[in-house]
Order: C-alpha cells, then structure tokens, then sequence
C-alpha cells in the first residue's frame, strides 16, 4: 500500500497509472483538473466543452498510459497542456467560431460609472479583444498571465524558442493596447 | 521600461475572471475512469525494461553464469588442439613395424 498519495510527485503517480492504479490517477486529477479547465475555458469560452475536453484528456491518459514517456524528460503537465491544446482546437475546427455576448458596449454618458462599473466593462472589452487575437497570440497570452507560466515553460507548451513567444507576448499587447485605446 | 498603460495591461491581464469548473469535475473524471478498461499498448522500450524486470537476478547468478559460458568455450577450443587416443596408436603401430624391419 501507498502512503499519501497527494505527497507523490506527477511522474511517481504516473507510474502508478501505468500500473493501473486508480488511486493515483484520482490524486492527480484531483490536483490539476482545475488548471487544465481554466486554460481549455480560456480558449473557448465554453464552460460546458471545456469541462468535457479536460474530462476526455485525462480519460486518454488512463485508456492509454503509455502515451506519457517519462524518458522524454518532460514536465508532464507541460505535456498535458500539450494535449489540451490539441483537443481544444480539435473542437474549435468542427465548433462554430467563437463568440461572445453582445453586451460588450461601454455605458452610457448619462450612466452612473463607478469604479467597479468601469472595471467590469473594461474586462468585457478585454475578453473580447482577446477572443480575436491570432490563435498563438492569444495562446501565449494565456499560458503567461493566466496560467502563470513562466515565458521559458509556455515557449516549450508551444513548442517555440524563447524569443518567439516573446515577440508573439510583445505584438498581442500592443495589438490590446490599440484596441482597447481606439475603442473608448 | 513600461509605462502605466502596460502597467494596467498587465494587472487586467491578471485579473481576468472566469467561470468556475463544476465542483464535481475531478470526481465525475475519477467515476468515469472506474468504469474505463486500460489499454495496455506499451513501447518497445517499456516492454523491455518489463522484460528484464520479469528475469531479474540476483548479481552473484550472473557472475556464475558468465564463468560457465567462458568455461565451455575455452574448453571447445582447447579440444581441438589436443592429439586424439586414435593419432596415439597409429604411431606406435608405425613405429613397432619400421623397428620389425630393422631387425630383419
């Protein structure tokens, strides 16, 4: 028997699923289920599909133990996101394109604007102009501000060098900054 | 150098909200991995590695079976070598008639 199994590193759990164990395939869904949503929500602002896509990544991986190779040195959740991605865009090629609520107008002149009022728009406005940012841009955006990823663990998420997903991070922020200038 | 305005970027960048995962998604995950059979398609590295954890030995078992390979061909090759009982005989025979010849 196994003692503590939340104590147990990614690659220790892994081995275990390997072996079929069900306990250690629960611990570390139990650890990172919400990670991998928040990143497949970002990326398709679908509550209910992005559930599913972490629901069949993490099913994969216990069908298919195998497809996890230790030796390839890889962190395994930087190849997890991996799959994710992959099944996300899966989903957004036979998904109708993304859309998002209407209600992204700023208020009226007349209109009451307290702080929190503002703040909320502003973020609407930012979700939007995010939804339309070019597929890698929006990628590293996400990897890095709300995976909180360091810019070397996103490059290798995306497979790039260091300085492309710099140059992609600069040109997404200033493609923000235009926008969101331009729409005030 | 950042200016405020990258300075706010960044903060809403960070602050971005989203809508939270169903509080039961890690255990419907779990649930539906139960009722999940595994594959067992392994690669050709793994099923070694499996391979020569099933023949796993003790060190000594080894060093012994090395001395007993190295024993049976050193002692192949060395049995060419030596004059067989038949080459023995031949010879005394040769030399008990040439000693017969002699005397005559």
């Amino acid at each position: 028997m196994v003692a503590g199994w939340a104590e147990q590193e990614d690659h220790e759990l892994l081995a275990r699923i390997q072996d079929g164990s069900h306990e250690a395939f629960a611990a570390l869904v139990q650890r990172h289920a919400e990670r991998f949503y928040r990143l497949a929500y970002r990326y398709l602002q679908n509550k209910e599909a992005a559930e599913d896509i972490v629901q069949d990544a993490f099913i994969k991986l216990w069908e298919n133990p195998g497809i996890w190779q230790p030796e390839r040195n890889t962190k395994f959740t930087t190849w997890f996101y991996r799959v994710l991605i992959n099944l996300c865009l899966d989903w957004r090629k036979k998904k109708r394109p993304l859309t998002l609520d209407d209600e992204l107008s700023l208020p009226d002149e007349g209109e009451a604007l307290d702080a929190t009022l503002i703040r909320e728009q502003e973020q609407k406005m930012l979700e939007k102009e995010i939804a339309v940012l070019p597929e890698r841009q929006r990628l590293a955006v996400n990897l890095c501000f709300d995976e909180g990823l360091s810019n070397q663990e996103a490059a290798e998420v995306m497979g790039l060098r260091l300085k492309a997903l710099q140059s992609l991070l600069m040109r997404a922020k200033a493609t923000l900054k235009e926008r969101i200038k331009a729409s005030r | 150098m950042s200016d405020p305005q990258d300075q706010k970027l960044d903060a809403m960048l960070r602050s971005r909200r989203f809508e939270p995962a169903s509080p039961d998604l890690a255990a419907r995950i779990v649930l539906q991995a139960r009722s999940t059979p595994q594959n067992q398609t392994i690669t050709l590295t793994q099923w070694m590695k499996r391979l020569f954890a099933e023949f796993h030995l003790p060190q000594p078992v080894y060093v012994c079976a090395c001395i007993l390979i190295f024993g049976f061909v050193i002692g192949f090759n060395s049995r060419l070598e030596t004059p067989t009982t038949d080459d023995a005989d031949t010879t005394d025979v040769q030399s008990f008639l040439y000693a017969d010849e002699d005397s005559l």
